[in-house]
């Protein structure tokens, strides 16, 4: 016969991890909320920019070649005897340049566009074939519009067949690891990110220089609720649902390398192709 | 009717777009480089209207508008002048919409906002030689058709002088 009060506290032990599970699991359900309205949010923004960016390419290009046509009219107007007035070559010459900076302006804001693009495809639900290094270009170039002023970024992307995969959550993944690795340097430093072909399977690493994470925060650091960073900046649902996305939905597998004061990598390596079964899922 | 279909008069081109940003940069680009006949639209219940009664070689429209979207203004082009090429210019670019334009609609090119402007010329140009091939072929086919019809009537005027 087991004894009444250890029997009463197993289950009081057993209903605590449950509630705490049900927690968990209800802010996981939360935060993927909160990733497809920041999905559907960017779908909307990238619709609302595309229209007055593209008006503004196209009067760009017709003010510049407007430009040149001005010009060569007045040449031929100086062949013809008639003098310019001096102004007018300088304005010209202004207007000029003028038009090749908000050429560059635009490009830019089409850059940080497109890569809100593939920040929109999170609702997307569909297994398809994509290019791993574009979605890993996307997230660095969206990330970079918060951490390019101290942070570089090193690329070394070897060739990649198509993986098929869930876009959406895989660009969660890696934006989470990105913005981790960015948060991990104090002041200026360096994220690499690689990747690699090996057998079926491909491999990503993202690395810091930064401050490496302390040996006994390692073994919790994949655990959902469990964050190191000030309140309001980290859910601490990050690099568990980032397992979640790479190990359960993927079938692939993450790990991390850290030493303190040189930084930390984190590698995925996943599938090429997902099995028949999961697919027909 | 304006357009004799030979090739050698001045291509029209329709642009609908709820945005008058658009239509204006478009408009400009494509006066000061082409000589096309252009019509712009903000409101595209009064673009399907003007198609009713006016031939053009060429409708570039936007997805998202307001009382109708893009692939019904272009699905009420097809209707009205099916030889008109129909091109999309959208910001919304999502694969479904695309698909549903390119099935239902019979899309000559689908295009996305930002647009280049030497690409949206080169789609334009050769959507206007592809209408324009389009209605030579059928002034043709008529042709042979009214020939044929008179080839006919002479044999039979032949046959009964002789029979």
């Amino acid at each position: 016969m087991s004894d009444p009060a250890v029997v009463e506290t197993r289950a009081d032990a057993s209903a605590e991890e449950l509630r705490e599970e049900l927690e968990l699991t209800l802010r996981k359900l939360a935060e993927a909320h909160k990733m497809a309205a920041l999905g559907r949010l960017s779908a909307g923004i990238v619709h609302e920019i595309n229209t007055p960016i593209g008006s503004i390419l196209s009067n760009n290009e017709t003010i510049r070649r407007s430009i040149e046509t001005l010009k060569k009219l007045v040449t031929v107007s100086q062949t013809d005897g008639q003098a310019m007035p001096q102004r007018a070559g300088v304005i010209l010459d202004t207007l000029a340049s003028l038009t090749d900076i908000d050429k560059l302006a635009c490009e830019r804001i089409y850059a940080v566009i497109r890569s809100l693009k593939t920040f929109a495809r999170v609702n997307e639900g569909d297994l398809r074939k994509v290019d791993i290094n574009e979605i890993l270009l996307n997230t660095l170039k969206l990330s970079g519009c918060v951490f390019r002023r101290r942070v570089s970024v090193v690329t070394d992307f070897g060739e990649l067949p198509e993986v098929e995969c869930y876009p959406g959550l895989l660009n969660q993944a890696f934006l989470n690891l990105v913005v981790n690795a960015a948060q991990a340097i104090q002041g200026d430093g360096t994220v690499t990110v690689k990747t690699k072909t090996d057998g079926d399977f491909i491999e990503i690493a993202i690395a810091d220089d930064g401050a490496g994470i302390p040996p006994d925060v390692r073994k919790r650091i994949f655990s959902a609720g469990f964050t190191t960073k000030p309140i309001g900046e980290g859910t601490g649902l990050g690099l568990a649902l980032t397992r979640e996305i790479i190990q359960d939905t993927h079938g692939g597998k993450i790990w991390f390398e850290s030493e303190l004061g040189s930084g930390t990598t984190f590698f995925m390596r996943l599938p090429i192709q997902q099995p028949r079964s999961q697919e027909q899922a | 009717m304006d357009h004799n279909g030979k090739g050698n008069v001045q291509p029209v081109v329709a642009i609908v777009d709820d945005e008058e940003m658009v239509i204006t940069s478009v408009k400009a680009f494509l006066s000061l480089e082409t000589e096309y006949d252009l019509h712009g639209f903000t409101d595209p219940e009064q673009a399907a209207k003007f198609l009713e009664t006016h031939p053009v070689d060429v409708v570039v429209s936007d997805y998202l508008m307001p009382k109708m979207n893009g692939i019904q203004l272009l699905g009420k082009a097809k209707q009205l002048q099916p030889e008109a090429a129909r091109v999309l210019l959208t910001g919304h670019a999502d694969k479904q919409s695309a698909i549903q334009a390119i099935n239902d609609v019979g899309l000559f090119q689908y295009l996305e906002k930002p647009w280049d402007n030497s690409q949206l010329l080169l789609v334009i140009q050769s959507a206007i030689e592809r209408t324009q091939l389009f209605r030579t072929l059928r002034e043709k086919i008529s042709e042979l058709d009214n020939a044929h019809t008179s080839l006919k009537d002479v044999q039979s005027r032949l046959l009964r002088a002789f029979l």
